[in-house]
């Protein structure tokens, strides 16, 4: 993958400036889960950007305040974050995409859980999965985290996904489980729907025994939630069906 | 929180007042929520504006990004930055958007050249602003690459590899030159939160 190949500290200025391309800009946040001086560096470095903007200040036609409060005015506000199962119960009923199936599980803490969702997949299939060693240690670092929660839900069609995410690492490790099999035109494709836009977290792994191996999913921002559909085998830009399942992740 | 200055500009609310403020809109407090308009509009307008050009879609993009504000206050976490620094994300990221989905590659490339003779043209409408002076200032002490790379960037919206393109240098140089820059002006301008 492209981050192995080039050094992903020096895309930090590019990544404030809004400067890279949607693919750049996933694998940097991916990087960024896993790297917290990098999280400082790359906040400072768009705090420093978001500071030219002072330079460029400019009075909007007087008649844009009316038109912005009135709109406020009738337009309902996000929640803030809640309590992970509260935010999981809410997460079916959320906007934009289709209601999902709910949530099987939700489940605060982490260990045996993890070790009994994930660990046999990590510790003993390592061989199997292949896994590269940095990959390895970073889903490790997820999983390990102090914060991690897990959580489980059930596919609308069939089977299930589990995830444990850290809030500190921004950054969260995804396993399926029994999901139907595919048609080799088509692949299950993970998404972050964030408040701004839709973003691709990359093309769930071919199963093992009905099981996929860990996923890294990083550079979670606050409101997210994931979801996964069915896409043609490349990939696609944007998700084009509705999603067989979905989660709000928990903000902290 | 302070919001009974109103003659004070915007660039003088402090982030920690901005964070303030958004803790009210978050709680439907219509009253903050002006506030942080007649504080914020200007600085958002002028960088939607820089980007985008035109001033209708401009204006659109400017009242997205303040309803945004407004829908995602509750949102907002001090753990992950500074709350002005948030806005501008905010800000920023919808007119790249905007530019990067909406504008065909032909008037992009029209822009160029406007792009490119850069930011003291913006400046002027400015002027009087010490903030501005100050971030013109800082820009100055940047080298003439870091300085075209990153404004070509912000200001221009455009990505590194176009920025490579345009300036006629290898790509790994505009990165590297971004993020020295960015330093450089982050250390000229003094820490903010």
């Amino acid at each position: 993958m492209r981050l192995r190949r080039t050094d992903p500290h020096t895309l930090a200025g590019a990544y404030a400036l809004d400067a890279l391309g949607d693919a750049d800009r996933e694998n940097f946040e991916r990087h960024l889960g896993t790297c917290e001086a990098c999280r400082a560096e790359a906040a400072s470095l768009r705090d420093a950007a978001g500071r030219l903007a002072e330079a460029t200040a400019a009075a909007p036609p007087p008649r844009l305040r009316g038109l912005v409060l009135a709109e406020a005015a009738r337009t309902r506000q996000q929640p803030p974050p809640a309590r992970v199962a509260e935010r999981v119960r809410r997460s079916w009923h959320g906007v934009g995409w289709p209601a999902a199936p709910r949530m099987a599980v939700a489940i605060a803490g982490v260990g045996i859980l993890v070790a009994l969702a994930l660990g046999t997949l990590l510790i003993n299939d390592q061989h199997k999965l292949h896994l590269a060693d940095a990959q390895r240690g970073q889903i490790a670092a997820i999983l390990n985290a102090p914060d991690a929660d897990i959580m489980t839900v059930r596919a609308r069609t069939r089977g299930s996904a589990t995830v444990v995410m850290s809030h500190a690492a921004h950054a969260l490790v995804l396993t399926t489980a029994r999901l139907p099999a595919l048609p080799p035109t088509e692949v299950y494709q993970v998404w972050l729907m964030g408040t701004h836009k839709v973003r691709s977290a990359g093309r769930l792994p071919p199963p093992k025994q009905g099981m996929t191996a860990p996923m890294i999913v990083a550079g979670l921002a606050a409101g997210d939630r994931m979801g996964v559909t069915i896409e043609p085998a490349a990939g696609a830009p944007h998700p084009s069906s509705p999603p067989v399942l979905m989660l709000s992740l928990p903000t902290g | 929180m302070t919001a009974e200055l109103p003659g004070q500009r915007p660039q003088a609310a402090s982030a920690g007042e901005l964070a303030g403020l958004l803790a009210k809109v978050a709680r439907g407090d219509e009253a903050a929520f002006a506030w942080v308009y007649d504080r914020f509009a200007t600085v958002v307008y002028g960088i939607v504006r820089r980007v985008l050009r035109d001033p209708a879609q401009s204006e659109e993009v400017t009242q997205e990004v303040l309803l945004e504000v407004w829908r995602t206050a509750s949102r907002f976490d001090p753990v992950e930055g500074s709350a002005r620094s948030w806005l501008m994300t905010l800000a920023h990221r919808r007119a790249v958007d905007r530019v990067r989905s909406v504008q065909a590659s032909a008037a992009r490339e029209a822009r160029a050249a406007v792009v490119a003779t850069d930011y003291d043209v913006v400046a002027e409408e400015v002027e009087t602003r010490l903030d501005a002076q100050r971030v013109r200032r800082c820009l100055d002490t940047l080298t003439e690459l870091q300085r075209e790379s990153v404004t070509l960037a912000y200001y221009g919206g455009y990505t590194y590899r176009e920025v490579a393109a345009l300036l006629g240098v290898a790509v790994g140089t505009v990165k590297t030159r971004m993020r020295d820059g960015l330093i450089r002006l982050r250390d000229c301008l003094g820490t903010d939160s």
